[in-house]
């Protein structure tokens, strides 16, 4: 067996670098025909925007696969120079192959530890590729049961706990405030990208209806029908906010734009009833001093980044036990790997050694009945040719049991070598 | 053999000793115990929480409930009076924290449930009920006829009345606590987490709405009972007649400060709270003295 794991991440290459080596969608096929067809091999490719790396198997390998081989192909394949691009590519062989994949699709090396995303683009990688016939036993194996390996992770520690986007803090702080949506109104206020992502959560909470405004009233339309919502012109500010329940603020207004004062100004409209106002511009949209915990709960963006530090200090608290499972996880499918893949060898190695001694009992036993005129008892013949038998099953006992056991460092590659050529199996 | 038993004038009654009933040994320690435990590991799963922590807290809170029940069933304490209305009133409030507890799992329910039921439980000690010769419980009569019947009715508004205050009061401190959360900013899902504010204060509101028609029926049969008793003027200056009205006011007044002046938030779980003070005293002063029946 021969697996390999070549490829390039977010902490060892520049993204420039790292997008040039990301493969297109309609690029993948293309390329796992190739991996096949140049190096007979199985291949999975997983490009996602932190990482490209490339899984390799071969059942037998005359020519041993290589990150040398892979940048070759990169090189090719993107029109780069291999020497260029070798520096930049890690390596994992064998067993440490197995531990990475297992690691990656665990969200141990990912960027944001414990984030749920990988684990599905490593099962779309394998899907692909096993859509286009170039998964084999090995990585068909392996990928299976790094998708278990993933889910255990998750379910048995706490590394995917607690949300990391400030679009989810902020729909975890409006849901402090309130339960029932279908009879409330967002404002957004602004047009900036992170308002966008964040009113995008929002809308999930299907709210009766989202109002946008801004300073230019077709940028304010622009992002109204993108979420199916109402363009109102800057000057009904006031109005608004007088009426909404939730607030997204994110301008690039250079100084505060609600002022205590005009805000007192808002709330005498209000009625008391509670607002959640999620200022994530900077500079900051609302004053500060408005927020009173129960009327107006106003969070701005360092309040939303806090459960972001929050949720990634716990998580790394869940690392150790997480690599605990990668690791059992890994022993044991090196174990069943070895298992399954030696079996051939051991039923040859029997049965090689089975025929051998049914020779030499068979002539012992002729010579034995000419030397004593055929007075041999059937108890005696059944006894020495039991007693070849147990000295052929405990020969052959231990590099059995070394061979089925296998080793976490993968030496029962060595060792399947070694037999082979020691007992002519391939014969 | 006859036991012989002493009347007030210490003349000796011959009396059968009754043999033991077979849920004699559950005594109202049994569940305080299983709802303090409950407490306890509720208050520890805050700090460390693990979901078996929570399991555990169930099982003893199940366990209490269930001994509290048994008790209720086996003792059949009257109604009427403050240690059976109170024992009653805990029942409920045990089952609002099971379900709960089972209902919103992640949820921090249990530490203000169970203080609650804890508390009531606790009181009926400084009301201990009447007791027959061998210590047993006199028990409610099965007969609900005439003057019985609408004590039974009025003694049952009182207790409805009650647990719905007992929620508002819960709910209202559920209340203040995340408001205070959320003005320091604490991080959502961390510590003690409760329900929204918009969720706390239905919860409050129709504890209240569902209380106030059940309470005002409640006194308003008081009043007669008490008009056509053997004593029929009021006195007002008795202590369950001033907790009674006392009550109805306040509950009025929550009322017309929630509908009429529009009033929201912590002042109107402050004065829940209040009202829940004055509920407790009313139930330590007041009850119909219909001896033996509810």
């Amino acid at each position: 067996m021969m697996l390999l794991a070549v490829g390039c991440n977010f902490r060892n290459t520049a993204v420039d670098l790292r997008e040039r080596l990301a493969f297109a969608d309609h690029q993948l096929p293309r390329a796992l025909s190739e991996l096949g067809v140049r190096y007979g091999c199985e291949a999975v490719i997983l490009s996602t925007c932190n990482r490209v790396e490339l899984y390799l198997a071969r059942l037998s390998a005359p020519v041993a696969l290589s990150a040398d081989l892979v940048a070759e192909f990169l090189g090719e394949f993107h029109g780069l120079s291999a020497n260029d691009l070798r520096p930049h590519l890690y390596e994992h062989l064998g067993v440490d192959a197995v531990r990475h994949l297992f690691r990656v699709a665990a969200s141990l090396d990912s960027l944001i530890v414990g984030e749920g995303q990988i684990a599905g683009q490593v099962k779309q990688a394998y899907e692909l590729a096993k859509k286009h016939d170039s998964v084999g036993p090995l990585l068909h194996g392996l990928f299976q049961q790094g998708r278990l390996v993933a889910k255990r992770v998750r379910t048995e520690t706490g590394i995917a706990r607690g949300h990391i986007s400030v679009s989810s803090a902020a729909v975890d702080h409006v849901k402090q405030v309130f339960s029932h949506f279908g009879d409330k109104t967002i404002l957004v206020i602004g047009a900036g990208k992170m308002g966008e992502l964040t009113l995008r959560h929002l809308k999930q909470l299907k709210p009766r209806r989202i109002l946008v405004t801004n300073r230019s009233l077709d940028k304010a339309q622009t992002v109204a029908e993108g979420c199916n919502g109402t363009a109102i012109p800057w000057g009904q500010l006031d109005d608004v906010l007088a009426g909404a329940d939730i607030v997204l603020s994110t301008t690039g207004a250079p100084d505060v734009i609600v002022s205590a004062e005009r805000w007192r100004r808002v709330q005498t409209k209000r009625s008391g009833r509670p607002v959640v106002i999620l200022d994530i511009a900077v500079p900051r949209d609302f004053d500060p001093a408005i927020h009173d915990g129960e009327e107006t709960c106003l969070f701005n963006i360092d309040d939303l980044m806090r459960i972001r530090e929050h949720t990634l200090a716990d998580r790394l608290k869940h690392v150790g036990p997480a690599e605990g499972i990668v690791e059992q996880e890994q022993r044991r499918f090196v174990k069943e790997w070895t298992r399954r893949s030696n079996g051939p060898i051991i039923a040859r190695l029997i049965q090689r050694h089975d025929s051998k001694r049914a020779v030499i009992v068979r002539g012992l036993l002729e010579r034995l009945d000419t030397r004593l005129n055929g007075v041999m008892t059937d108890e005696a013949r059944a006894e020495i040719e039991g007693a070849f038998r147990l000295y052929q099953n405990q020969m052959l006992h231990e590099p059995i049991s070394a061979l089925a056991e296998g080793t976490p460092d993968g030496g029962s590659h060595t060792l399947l070598e070694a037999l082979r050529k020691l007992f002519r199996l391939e014969e | 053999m006859p036991i012989l038993f002493y009347n007030e004038n210490g003349i000796a009654a011959p009396t059968l000793k009754t043999d033991p009933m077979p849920f004699d040994g559950i005594t109202r320690f049994c569940f305080g115990a299983s709802y303090t435990v409950a407490l306890l590991l509720e208050l520890f799963q805050l700090l460390r929480p693990r979901p078996a922590l929570r399991l555990a807290a169930l099982g003893f809170g199940g366990a209490g409930l269930l001994a509290h029940t048994i008790f209720l069933a086996a003792q059949r304490p009257p109604l009427s009076s403050q240690f059976g209305s109170l024992l009653l009133i805990a029942w409920i409030l045990a089952v609002f924290y099971l379900y709960g507890s089972v209902h919103y799992r992640n949820l921090a329910w249990g530490v203000f449930v169970l203080p609650v039921v804890l508390g009531l439980v606790a009181l009926t000690s400084a009301v201990p009920p009447d007791e027959d010769p061998h210590g047993r419980i006199v028990p409610a009569l099965d007969s609900l006829r005439g003057e019985r019947f609408w004590s039974f009715v009025h003694g049952t508004l009182l207790l409805l009345a009650a647990v719905g205050v007992c929620i508002g009061f819960v709910a209202s401190v559920m209340y203040l606590v995340q408001a205070r959360r959320i003005k320091a900013k604490a991080l959502p899902n961390t510590g003690v987490r409760l329900l929204s504010l918009e969720r706390l204060e239905a919860m409050n509101r129709r504890a209240i709405n569902l209380s106030f028609p059940l309470l005002t029926a409640g006194v308003v049969v008081g009043i007669v009972l008490m008009l056509q008793g053997p004593h029929p003027a009021l006195d007002w200056t008795d202590p369950k007649s001033v907790g009674g009205v006392l009550l109805w006011l306040v509950f009025a007044l929550l009322l017309y400060l929630r509908y009429g002046v529009h009033l929201r938030g912590r002042r109107l779980a402050q004065l829940t709270i209040a009202a829940f003070g004055l509920l407790l005293f009313t139930l330590a002063v007041s009850h119909v003295p219909v001896q033996g029946g509810p």
